[in-house]
Parts: C-alpha cells; sequence; structure tokens
C-alpha cells in the first residue's frame, strides 16, 4: 500500500503516523509542513512551509493523484480534521477520523459515543483518508533525514495573522493530558510541594479538592470538581481525596484515575482504575523516584 | 367623686379637636392604602373575569399573631416591653374613651368601685406599664443589637417612642397636680406618689392647667402623626397578618402558562413573569415592605445573611420598601438588589419564621429569582448547568456517573405496577444519580421489603421538577410536574413514598393546583409508623443522634416529631441550639446545592453545630442535607457521621 | 450577513460508561435526545454574529423530523428560521450532500458554522466535506469570528494555542468551545414563540456512501472496578503503576 503521511514537523506526531503506515505496509512518503529538516527515511518527501490546512487542499489532492498513493495519513488534529474531509470529498475518498486501530486489510476501528463504543470499517476503495488520534500509536523512531521537494502554494485563501503559543509554563487543568491533584488528605499546603515535583517530571498539571482549596493549601484556579475545572485528562492521580460526588463530576471524562489513600473505604476508589490504600507520604516519593529511573 | 373637666375650662375643645385629628390620621392611611394599590391584585384570575374574588381574610391570625402579638415573645424581653406598651396604651386609651363617655352619655366611671378599680388603680398601672416598655425600647435603641442597625436603621421611631413617653410623663404630672389640689386618691398609687414629690408651695391649680393641655394636644398630635411614622405598624401589622395565608412556608403556587398555549396570542406580549419593577408585586407583597419595622429577626436568622453572603432578607425588604415610600415603580429590581443576592437564598423560610408580623420574605426574592430565570435566562453558572441538565434530561445532576438504575444493584426492587402497588416509592433525583445518596433508596428498599410493604417504583426515574422551581423557573416546573402528573393517572397511583422533603413538599403543595392529588407520605413519618407498628424490630443501643431538621419538612410541613421518634427508638437524641421549625438550613436549598459559596460555608456552620453537641451521629430525613452535611463535616472530622433515618434503621435491621 | 448553523439532535452525550448500551450499532433509543453538545456552541457562535452584524441565522439539521421540538430551542435561542432535511443517512458524504442542497436552496447563504463534531459518532468531518461541496474555504476549530472589510478574521484553536485566520469569500467554519460562547439558556417566552415558528421541511436526497463499511460496533470492556496494587515494597508499587499506565496508553 502506497501511503503519504501529511504533517508537521514534529518527530513524535510523524513517528506516530510512520507507525500506523507501516501496519498498512508499501512505500511512506511524507508530506511535511513547516520549516526544518524532515526526520527519518521516505520513499519520498515534501515539504511545504505553508501550515494552514485549508490552504493545501489543492496541492495535496494533486499530489495523491499524480503518485497513485492508496492512503493518506494525517494525525486526528486541528491541520487533520482541516484538510481530511475536504480531501476526502475532492478525491472521492472515504474518510475516517480519529482512528485508534487499523489493520493491513484496511480494516479501522475508531470510538463513537465520546468512547464509550467503538465502530470497526472495512475500507473498500482507495485512496483513504485517515485522521489518526494521537498517543494510541508507539511512534516510530525516525531515522536519518530525506531531502524534501519543496511544495509552494501558488495562491493561499487564508492569511495568517499571528500565532499565539500557549504559555509553556505549567499545564492549564482543562487541557492537561495528566493531572496531579490533591486533597484534605494532604494535611497541609506545604505538602503539595511534593504533588508539584511530580507533576513537574510528568509534565502534568497539578489540582486540588474542594477541601484542600477551601483550607487554603490551593489557590481557587487549581479546584477540580463540579465547582470548578471540569477537566479530562488521560490520568487522574488523586492523592488523599476522598471522592465525594461533586468532585467525581469534575473527573467524569478522566481516562484512568490513580488513586492514594490511606481509607480503604474512600469513595474515589469506585471511580479509581488503580489503587493505593497507602499514606501517600510514603508512596508519593517512591513514585517519583520511579519516574527518575525511567527517564 | 372625680368630676371630669375640672379645673379646664373649655376642656369639650379638646373632644371637638379630635375630629380633625381623625382627618389628618385617615388621610394619612389614605396614602398607604393608595400606594399599596399600585400592586397587583391578590387573585388575579384569567383576563375575561373581571372582577377578582376578595382573598381569605384570617381571624384567628390576627388575634394570635397580631392582637396578642405571639410571634414577637419569641425575644422574651422585648416582646414583654411591647406587651406592656401595648397593652397599657390600650387601657389608657379606654379611660379616656370614658371619660368622654361620662360627658356625652352621663355613663358614671368616676364613681364607686369601677373608679377606684379601673379609673385610678388600673390606668396608673398601665401607664406605668407603657412608661417602662417605652424606656426599654428608648435605651435599646440607644444601644441597639446588630439585627436592628444592620444594614440601617428604620428612622422614626425613636422620636415617636419618646413623645410617648413624654405624653405618659405629663399624663402623670396632670394627675399629680390634681391630687395635690383636691387631697389623695387612694387608688392612684403613681398620682399619689408623684404628688408626694412635689414641693410644698407649687402651684397647683395652675400648673394642672397647663399641663392637661399639653398632654391632650401632644396625645393628638401624636394620633395624628402614627401614619406619617412606622407607629403606622399598629393598624398595618394586623392588616398584614390576617392577609398572610397561615400555612408555614412561601406558598409560591404555580404560574398559569396557558396564555403562551394560545394560538392567537403573540408571546411578546405577556404579562411578565415573575417581578422585575414594584408594581409587579401583589398588593400583598407591597403591604408587607410597607409594614416592615426593619426589626432584622430575619437577618438574624438567614443562613445567607449569617455567613457573609450578598443576601439580608432585612435588606431586600427596606429597600423595596423605601422604594416604595419614594414611589418609585420603575426601578428594574434585580439590578437595584443584585442577582447575587437574589440567587443566595436557599428558600429555608426562617426569615419568614422568625417574622412577628407574617411578612413573606422568600416569595418577594423567589419572584425576583423567577424573573431572572424566566425572562432574562440568568442564572449563576453552576445552577444554569443543573438547569440545563434538568431541562434536557429530566435531572439536575449533571456530569454524574450514575445511570438511573444503578442504586438498584444487587436488589431486587418491584416496578410499579397498575392496580397491584399500593405505594410508589419515588426515589428522587438525588438518590437516583448520586452515590452517597443511592445508599438512602437501597436502604428504604431493604425497609419497605422487611415491613412487607406493597411498593414499586417507577420503570423510569423522575424528577419531581422541584429544583426547576427553585431555581426560579417555574415554566419547566410546571411542564415536569404535568408529564409526572400524566404518568401518575396512566398507572393509578394514588399513594407516594418519597425519600426527599422537597419532593414532598411539591407534591402536596403545588401538584394538587396542577391536578395532581395523592397521599404522600415523607419516608421518615412511614418509618415511624411502621416502628410503631412493631413492623421493624428495632432496639436502642445507646448511641446518640442529633438530628439535622430539614427545612421543607420542619418549617415548612411542621413535621418536627415524627423522625425524632425514629431515632429514640433506636437511641438517645440530642438536640443542637437551632432545631425543629427554627433548624438552621444546611444550605443547599433553593437550587444552591449548585452553587459556589463566598464567604462563611453554611454547611460547615451546620456540621459545627452538630458536632459541638457531642454527639455519635447526625441523622438527617433529606438526601441535600445528607450531601451537604457530608460535606460540611469534613472540615472538622475524618468520620463519616451523617446519616439519612433510613440508613441507620436498615443497618439495625441488617445487624439484628 | 446570513449564516447558516448546522446541529444534530443527539442522544444524550453524558450517559455514564457504566449505563451505555447499544442497539443495532448505536446507542439504544432509550436516551434522552438534544442538540450535539458542539453544535450548540455553533449556534450560539451564530447568534453572537447575528447580534453584532444584524445576519439572519438559520438552522439546518439533517435527520427526522421528529427531532424538530428539540430543535426548536435553537429558536429560542435567538436564531430566526429552522430546517430539517428528512433523512437517516449515517454517512457523512450523504450528510454533507443533503445540507448542500438546504444550503443551496437558500441561495444567500454567507456563512456556515457547525459544531467540531457531532456528540454521538464524534467525527468531526461531514462540514470539511460540505465545504468542498459547496467549493468554498474550511477552517476547523474556530473560537471567535469578526468580520469587516468582506473578510472574516477568525481564531482558530490547535494543540499549541491559537493563531488568527483572515480569509475572504464563503465560508464553513468547524466551531469548537470557549468560554466565550456557552450556550445560552433560552427565555421562556422565547421558547413558547419558538414552538410556534414554522419549520422547513426538505425531503432527503439519495447519494452513493462512501465505500467504508461499517463491520460491527463493541462496547469496550471498561475495567470498573479498582485494581488494588500490592504494598509489600512501595518501590516496586510504583514501578508497577507506571508500567500499567504505559501499557494501557495513559502515559
Amino acid at each position: 500500500m502506497k501511503t503519504l503521511i501529511i504533517e508537521k514537523i514534529e518527530p513524535k506526531k510523524i513517528g506516530e503516523l510512520v507507525s500506523v503506515g507501516k501496519i498498512l505496509g508499501g512505500e511512506i512518503d511524507i508530506l511535511a509542513l513547516g520549516e526544518g529538516p524532515i526526520p527519518g527515511t521516505y520513499g519520498r518527501a515534501f515539504q511545504c512551509p505553508d501550515i494552514i490546512g485549508a490552504n493545501l487542499v489543492g496541492s495535496v489532492a494533486e499530489l495523491v493523484q499524480k503518485n497513485g498513493y492508496q492512503a493518506v495519513l494525517l494525525s486526528a488534529t486541528t491541520l487533520g480534521s482541516e484538510l481530511a474531509g475536504r480531501l476526502g470529498a475532492r478525491l472521492g475518498a472515504p474518510v475516517l477520523s480519529e482512528v485508534i486501530a487499523v489493520g493491513p486489510d484496511m480494516t479501522v476501528k475508531r470510538p463513537l459515543y465520546g468512547g464509550k463504543a467503538v465502530a470497526e470499517f472495512k475500507i473498500a476503495a482507495n485512496p483513504a483518508v485517515l485522521t489518526i488520534r494521537r498517543k494510541y500509536f508507539e511512534p516510530a523512531t525516525l531515522d536519518g533525514q530525506t531531502a524534501p521537494e519543496i511544495i509552494r502554494i501558488a495562491d493561499p485563501a487564508v492569511e495568517l495573522l499571528s500565532e499565539e503559543p500557549v504559555l509553556t509554563q505549567g499545564v492549564r487543568l482543562e487541557d492537561a493530558e495528566i493531572i496531579v491533584s490533591g486533597g484534605r488528605g494532604m494535611g497541609g499546603s506545604d505538602n503539595f510541594s511534593v504533588l508539584r515535583e511530580m507533576a513537574g517530571l510528568l509534565h502534568a498539571a497539578v489540582g486540588a479538592s474542594r477541601g484542600a482549596v477551601d483550607e487554603g493549601w490551593a489557590p481557587q484556579t487549581m479546584q477540580v470538581g463540579q465547582t470548578g475545572n471540569i477537566v479530562a485528562p488521560g490520568v487522574y492521580f488523586a492523592v488523599g481525596i476522598s471522592g465525594a460526588s461533586q468532585h467525581l463530576a469534575g473527573i467524569a471524562n478522566a481516562k484512568c484515575v490513580v488513586a492514594v489513600n490511606k481509607d480503604e473505604e474512600a469513595n474515589i476508589f469506585k471511580r479509581a482504575r488503580f489503587g493505593v490504600v497507602c499514606d501517600y507520604k510514603n508512596f508519593v516519593p517512591a513514585l517519583i523516584q520511579a519516574i527518575r529511573e525511567e527517564q | 367623686m372625680r368630676v371630669p373637666y375640672w379645673n379646664i375650662g373649655y376642656g369639650y375643645a379638646i373632644d371637638l379637636l379630635a375630629f380633625p385629628v381623625l382627618v389628618i390620621f385617615l388621610s394619612g392611611l389614605y396614602n398607604h392604602y393608595r400606594k399599596i394599590r399600585k400592586g397587583q391584585e391578590r387573585f388575579k384570575k384569567s383576563p375575561d373575569k373581571e372582577h377578582s374574588r376578595p382573598g381569605p381574610f384570617f381571624i384567628s391570625s390576627v388575634l394570635t399573631k397580631g392582637i396578642l402579638g405571639t410571634r414577637i415573645y419569641r425575644k422574651f424581653f422585648t416582646g414583654l416591653a411591647h406587651g406592656l406598651v401595648f397593652w397599657g396604651m390600650a387601657t389608657l386609651s379606654l379611660g379616656t374613651l370614658l371619660v368622654l363617655a361620662d360627658v356625652v352619655l352621663k355613663l358614671p366611671v368616676f364613681s364607686g368601685a369601677f373608679n377606684r378599680w379601673f379609673m385610678s388603680f388600673g390606668l396608673d398601672l398601665a401607664g406605668i406599664s407603657v412608661l417602662t416598655g417605652l424606656i426599654f425600647f428608648l435605651v435599646r435603641r440607644l444601644f441597639p443589637p446588630d439585627r436592628l442597625v444592620t444594614p440601617k436603621e428604620r428612622k422614626g421611631l425613636f422620636p415617636m417612642a419618646g413623645l410617648l413617653a413624654v405624653i405618659i410623663v405629663t399624663g402623670f404630672l396632670t394627675e399629680a397636680m390634681r391630687i395635690k389640689a383636691l387631697g389623695p386618691d387612694p387608688a392612684s398609687f403613681i398620682g399619689n406618689f408623684v404628688s408626694g414629690l412635689l414641693p410644698a408651695g407649687v402651684l397647683s391649680t395652675t400648673f394642672h392647667r397647663y399641663l392637661w393641655w399639653l398632654h391632650g394636644f401632644l396625645a393628638l398630635g401624636f394620633v395624628a402623626y402614627i401614619p406619617y411614622s412606622p407607629m403606622v405598624h399598629m393598624v398595618l401589622a394586623p392588616v398584614n397578618i390576617a392577609l398572610a395565608d397561615p400555612r408555614p412556608g412561601p406558598k409560591m403556587g404555580v404560574i398559569d402558562f396557558s396564555f403562551f398555549d394560545d394560538e392567537e396570542e403573540d408571546p411578546e406580549n405577556s404579562p411578565a413573569l415573575g417581578v422585575a419593577k414594584l408594581g409587579d408585586f401583589t398588593r400583598k407583597r407591597l403591604l408587607d415592605f410597607d409594614t416592615c419595622l426593619w426589626c432584622g429577626r430575619c437577618h438574624e436568622v438567614c443562613p445567607a445573611a449569617q455567613t457573609q453572603q450578598p443576601l439580608s432578607p432585612k435588606k431586600v425588604v427596606l429597600t423595596l420598601a423605601e422604594l416604595l415610600a419614594a414611589n418609585r415603580f420603575t426601578d428594574e429590581l434585580p439590578e437595584v438588589l443584585g442577582s447575587d443576592a437574589i440567587f443566595s437564598c436557599t428558600t429555608c423560610a426562617a426569615c419568614m419564621e422568625a417574622c412577628p408580623i407574617s411578612i413573606n420574605q422568600p416569595k418577594t426574592i423567589m419572584q425576583i429569582r423567577q424573573n431572572l430565570a424566566m425572562e432574562r435566562s440568568e442564572l449563576p453558572e453552576l445552577m444554569s448547568k443543573a438547569y440545563n441538565s434538568l431541562e434536557q434530561r429530566r435531572h439536575p445532576f449533571f456530569g454524574t456517573g450514575s445511570g438511573p438504575k444503578d442504586w438498584q444493584k444487587g436488589l431486587d426492587v418491584p416496578v410499579f405496577e397498575r392496580g397491584k402497588t399500593e405505594y410508589l416509592l419515588w426515589a428522587g433525583c438525588v438518590a437516583t444519580y448520586d452515590e452517597r445518596a443511592q445508599k438512602i433508596a437501597r436502604a428504604m428498599v431493604n425497609i419497605l421489603s422487611h415491613a412487607g410493604i406493597s411498593y414499586g417504583v417507577l420503570s423510569k426515574p423522575r424528577c419531581t421538577g422541584d429544583p426547576a422551581k427553585q431555581m426560579g423557573n417555574e415554566f419547566l416546573f410546571t411542564e415536569i410536574a404535568r408529564e409526572n402528573i400524566e404518568e401518575f393517572s396512566d398507572l393509578q397511583i394514588e399513594k407516594i413514598i418519597t425519600l426527599c422533603p422537597h419532593c414532598y413538599n411539591s407534591f402536596t403543595r403545588h401538584y394538587p393546583e396542577l391536578g395532581g392529588r395523592y397521599e404522600v407520605i415523607p419516608h421518615s413519618v412511614l418509618i415511624s409508623r411502621l416502628i410503631a407498628s412493631n413492623l421493624l424490630p428495632v432496639s436502642s443501643d445507646g448511641s446518640s443522634f442529633c438530628y439535622h431538621d430539614p427545612c421543607y419538612l420542619a418549617r415548612r410541613n411542621h413535621i418536627e416529631e415524627t423522625p425524632r421518634q425514629v431515632l429514640e427508638a433506636i437511641g438517645n437524641l440530642v438536640e443542637m441550639p437551632r432545631s425543629k421549625r427554627e433548624s438552621f438550613c444546611c444550605g443547599g436549598g433553593g437550587g444552591n446545592y449548585w452553587s459556589e459559596p463566598s464567604g462563611v460555608r453554611i454547611n460547615q456552620v451546620r456540621a459545627k453545630e452538630a458536632l459541638d453537641t457531642g454527639t455519635d451521629m447526625i441523622a438527617t430525613s433529606c438526601p441535600f442535607c445528607l450531601l451537604m452535611l457530608t460535606d460540611g463535616v469534613k472540615k472538622y472530622t475524618e468520620d463519616n457521621k451523617v446519616f439519612d433515618i433510613a440508613e441507620l434503621i436498615d443497618a439495625r435491621l441488617r445487624s439484628g | 450577513m446570513h449564516i447558516a448553523a448546522l446541529a444534530k439532535v443527539v442522544p444524550d452525550y453524558e450517559v455514564p460508561a457504566g449505563d451505555f448500551e447499544l442497539a443495532g450499532n448505536r446507542a439504544h433509543s432509550r436516551y434522552t435526545r438534544m442538540i450535539g453538545l458542539y453544535d450548540e456552541n455553533a449556534v450560539e457562535t451564530g447568534i453572537q454574529l447575528k447580534e453584532k452584524y444584524g445576519a439572519v441565522l438559520s438552522i439546518i439539521s439533517y435527520g427526522s423530523s421528529a427531532d424538530v421540538p428539540i430543535l426548536r430551542k435553537a429558536i429560542a435561542m435567538g436564531a430566526d428560521d429552522l430546517s430539517i432535511v428528512q433523512g437517516d443517512s449515517d454517512d457523512p458524504f450523504v450528510i454533507a450532500a443533503n445540507l448542500k442542497m438546504a444550503i443551496e436552496q437558500m441561495n444567500d447563504i454567507d456563512l456556515v458554522l457547525a459544531g467540531q463534531q457531532s456528540a454521538d459518532l464524534d467525527r468531526g468531518v461531514v462540514h470539511a466535506i460540505l465545504a468542498e461541496m459547496l467549493g468554498c474555504t474550511f477552517l476547523a476549530q474556530i473560537s471567535e469570528i469578526e468580520s469587516g472589510n468582506g473578510a472574516w478574521t477568525v481564531r482558530q484553536n490547535h494543540e499549541n494555542g491559537s493563531r488568527m485566520l483572515r480569509l475572504s469569500g464563503r465560508a464553513v467554519f468547524s466551531i469548537t468551545s470557549s468560554p466565550q460562547n456557552v450556550p445560552r439558556i433560552p427565555a421562556v417566552r422565547a421558547i413558547m414563540a419558538a414552538k410556534k415558528k414554522p419549520v422547513g421541511k426538505l425531503q432527503g436526497i439519495e447519494t452513493p456512501p462512501m465505500q467504508a463499511g461499517e463491520v460491527k460496533v463493541e462496547i469496550p470492556k471498561m475495567e470498573s472496578v479498582c485494581e488494588f496494587l500490592s504494598l509489600d515494597d512501595l518501590g516496586q508499587t510504583a514501578k508497577t503503576l507506571l508500567g500499567k499506565l504505559r501499557e494501557e496508553r495513559y502515559l
């Protein structure tokens, strides 16, 4: 299967798409967006400095038709969703978004209903356009570099006025993929420093339950729960949090809750995927140690 | 024998002067009447009905709360002082009328035992009572308690009380001068005493004449000025009390939305929903504001005001009273009062309960809230999330991790069958969707099965719509209530067991007005009956229980003793300082379960009060109270001490 | 200015996982139906543009006419009219073709707003396909829109922040949720007025679906039971935990 990857020059994202391409088998080409060298070795590499998806549709469609790609792979990001649908419509190609599994026979899986169900599709035509959900495929290691053929957009419809990157210092709770949260069981505001240390290592945000905020151990802006931030991280570490329903309402969409609480009856364990019944003062340092060792 | 108008030339002139005074008095009252008439009729019916029928007039309330002033005595010394002034003045006025009767009708009031015991001793006693009461009030106004002056004090009470004291003193002096001139009157103990204090050579007849006229003019002046001063409460308060439905709670009623269903009518032209301006209130509300003395008893018991939240019922009423006095009928009340304040009300009705003169503060607040909710859609953020969920999913617990049947897991819960099942077990939204509260429903299922009661639940859980009503959206409440009433008719449901006092209150107070009449029994009352009939074998284990009265049971429906009987069957009851119908709210009422409280948390205040009794456990019989107090207690202890009555009984049934 | 906002009626997107069940590869019909989460953000954005620029806002939906009472909420919020294209396909190309028909019948649409994805199939491709069919520009994840000098200036959110973009001509935007477009609660009299508004009903058209058949739909097994980790050696416990989190791709 001849595959074209379209992605900005970000090794992790490209790596994930390469992994998918490898499952499909066959030659992998890349259209890399933005400036800089293209990591990894490909059949052919194209490069376009424009990163606005809407401006790329025509050129990409031409590229796909000219080179006979059977699969076009994008990440399920703003860029991916901006390109995939239009590309599919222009090429008459099936479009499947947010793909979380692929097979060599072109069966793909994607979640429905907020992940409460998963649908499997069999793609019966090519080319097909897929957007791949982030963090579902191990990024392939990208060896070497490939010299690109440069593509320029003749008459871009959309003009980029400015970029406003989010400040990288500290992760916003609502966007965080990992959250380390402390509750009344923390016993004092100084004890939050250990959570901050852990969060720093995991690029995580630090949260707090209402109890902890009430005690003045953490600012209101850190509060997670019905009153406060409603969050949807991949992993939510609940440390010394009993798990009142108001708190649980705020983490309803967390994918995996890890609860550390010395009270084994605590409600949080009902919501947790993993539970550690012990004093956090013993466990969190051990966890920090383990994370350090891994890194 | 005493002679009327002794030593006074043209004494009847004072009686003639009473006529212009009466005119001034009545025209003052008429001014009040004219302002109050600008409100809406109390019983506004469909537009085709030209005349509204007069509303009910509650005679027994006038006698108890009005004349006897029963509520005032909840503050004993204030009540006593008020009683002294009121009854003393009543007696003195009677005495004055009797003098007139003597002059005009030749009624011999100044002779024999009647003169001795009433006209002399009785009136002296009345005079000294009034003076004592007034001194209490005057001193208290000089050193006022917080409730009188927060946020401000009503002007005009001090001068009028002072004037009255001067009238009494001049009365006594007049009497003393007469006694000095004519010799002692054996029963006039004050008059005799004062005349004894007078210096020997005093020109008593001259002074008597001047004092008599001074006393008379001051008294007439006082009467004429009553309608122009807070003293008008002596007229308005009994009327206000007479017009107040004596059932407890604010009696919100339901709104008729049929106007909107009319195909011909343009919804844009319909009358305002709720209250936005002073004139949108009923006349009874305006009378409330006009009558209020700003005594602050409501402020003192209000959970919001006592936790530094933006609401004070006193401030609401006095602000509206000032607008009424200034004839300002165009101000937008949500702006004047602030929507923060309006949404801080937990609808606990403690203010109403404390008010000596039957002012309905919660209804005032809720009607403005209705306007914010229905006309402007301005709800605080969390409430609006709960509202959205209620509107879309028919329950307010957005983000719940529970499905509608999760609480039944592992239990065999029968579904209500038409014609077969006796009781509908109405779980309500909290016990269905909140994990902690689900235990109440599970416990109740066990209790009912144990007692062999014929009961069943709905196949699909529902909400009474009460949270919508509390958040001010009568429209959604009515919509949900009608759906429920329809389903209940289909299932021929007649008897309902509620787990939540809010559901109970809705079913008993508001559903009948929409055509749904049922026999509704709160679970605590049912459990108490089952224990009394020996259907639940429980015995006391010596534990102590502190019972937190849910506002919607105790204050709004006077269900206070039955839940206590349940606790007495299993242990020892301890009481908090504020209990029964003077209970302090958990903070969760009025949609404030979904609020971001500022200041001190009401639930923590209440939890502290309960824990301070040294109780083993805190019991309640409302799922909202249970959740609020469970959360409140966490500040003080790691142990879970808060339980619903049903849970406590169920645990004993299992262990026993 | 004439704006179209696309809205889809979906089963309750907040049904907890433990209560979720399928019937015929789709969510069971017992769940309450409501306008999709992001679609409401799109409607709200449309209303704000209406208020700001005096635009006309039309709501277009593809689905069953039984959903009309639910869609009236969009009118109550402040939209001017509602059209429904009747059909029952789940295919993005079929849906897009039907929406295109409705938009072209309106003749003068300047801007199409759609939620970033429907709240049932979570797909987020129909709007882009529609844009291509209409022959106009499509931008994803828009949170702010301004109009001036014949051009749209918009804020696009992306993984690393946001960017401001400018374009002219007819466009389709997918709308993401932002603090500025929290859907308003309709006022009671607006709800009642909305009930009386006539609704445009269009018969759906048949077009070929995309060539990728749905084989099956399953509910993933959720480990709802908490796995308590051994406490013998906390260092080891920590490693085990990290291992498991990676294994299940949470880290």
